[in-house]
């Protein structure tokens, strides 16, 4: 798995940033395919975030299947149109998504628009992070990590119902 | 090429994540084993439990929670817990839910006359773990021989040897009575935190 830089993971914000504000949506995340919310911007607090990574990376991994099925090898964007909001997810690179929740379904082409100009801006910044990998991790010491962890674990996952 | 274990490291917002994943065939006691987890938990480390079912309560895509242990070395740790979907035909999803897990618990059914769906859907999840580039043997993997209740059941081991594989941490378990089902997790939190790496 990738670990973003911490300069890195501040330009990713700053660009779901400009795209909430220049497309007028509610929020924006990047998320793995993995399902971890990766990066957000916009009015986050409101919304589950965790959940809503873990449910949309499950979703286009299942889309991706779908198009397998027929004779595609993926479907770059999915659109789920609701009532009052709606949600347009787009494919960065092979292993990330981008999610832009939005409320006025009129602006739906500036939004598409605002997610492909910023794509490969964000892609360069997750692609440059792989070749980076050691340093971004320098301030975690394993072995003393591993130590609390394992603290934790006794502590918190009790076993007392045996 | 052989992959890491490496979980998900993000220092912008300084946290952690390990990805397990309850795995095993259908009407093991997969969902059974989250559901009592997150009513076992203290509020305060646990998230919101996603239930995606049929109608007959039967795992459609998968069911999934967040946990958060604390802080270690200023970073959120935590843990998120997926099932798969037991039943034969949802491959495809079990396949996309097992991607970048960093360790597994395999829940078996204890109950005789299952050792053969018990051994035919480790060798799939096996299968799909060498596709993914991942040595199953070195794997984070707990077997967890649930239902111990039934009758007649299997002997602990037994799956093990129509495998032929050996040094799996095993557990025992009766996860509608909650019983070992803490200390499942507890063993495959622990080997993953044994042994994962970053680099």
């Amino acid at each position: 798995m990738q670990l973003p830089r911490r300069e890195d993971a501040e330009a990713l914000k700053d660009l779901l940033s400009k795209l909430v504000k220049r497309s007028e949506a509610v929020t924006a995340l990047l998320i793995s395919h993995e399902g971890v919310c990766i990066s957000k911007a916009g009015n986050v607090e409101t919304l589950n975030s965790t959940a809503l990574a873990a449910l949309v990376a499950g979703m286009f991994s299942a889309t991706r299947e779908v198009a397998n099925i027929v004779g595609e090898e993926k479907f770059s964007i999915l659109l789920q149109q609701g009532e009052k909001r709606h949600i347009h997810i787009s494919l960065i690179g092979q292993r990330n998504m981008m999610i832009v929740v939005f409320e006025d379904y009129r602006r739906i082409g500036r939004v598409r628009h605002e997610a492909r100009s910023i794509g490969p801006d964000i892609l360069r910044i997750l692609e440059s992070r792989d070749k980076s990998r050691k340093e971004d991790a320098e301030d975690i010491s394993v072995p003393e990590f591993r130590e609390y962890a394992l603290n934790l674990i006794d502590r918190i996952f009790v076993v007392g119902e045996d | 090429m052989v992959k890491i274990n490496m979980p998900h490291l993000d220092p912008i917002e300084k946290q952690i994540v390990f990805k397990i994943v309850y795995f095993g065939p259908g009407m093991s006691g997969k969902t059974t084993n989250l559901l009592y987890i997150h009513k076992a938990l203290n509020d305060r480390y646990k998230g919101e439990m996603l239930v995606l079912d049929t109608e007959k309560e039967r795992t459609l895509f998968f069911d999934f929670f967040p946990v958060s242990l604390g802080t270690v070395q200023g970073y959120s740790l935590k843990f998120h817990l997926y099932t798969i979907p037991g039943q034969i035909f949802y491959e495809a999803s079990r396949r996309i839910i097992l991607e970048g897990a960093d360790g597994v618990v395999f829940v078996a059914d204890s109950s005789a006359d299952r050792l053969d769906d018990n051994t035919e859907m480790f060798r799939m999840m096996n299968k799909n773990l060498r596709n993914m580039g991942i040595d199953p043997s070195r794997f984070p993997l707990v077997l967890q021989y649930n239902k111990r209740d039934r009758n007649p059941r299997l002997e602990i081991g037994e799956i093990e040897k129509e495998l032929e594989i050996d040094e799996i941490p095993v557990t025992e378990s009766i996860a509608t009575e909650g019983k070992g089902v803490m200390k499942t997790l507890q063993v495959v939190s622990k080997v993953i935190i044994r042994r994962f790496q970053i680099s």
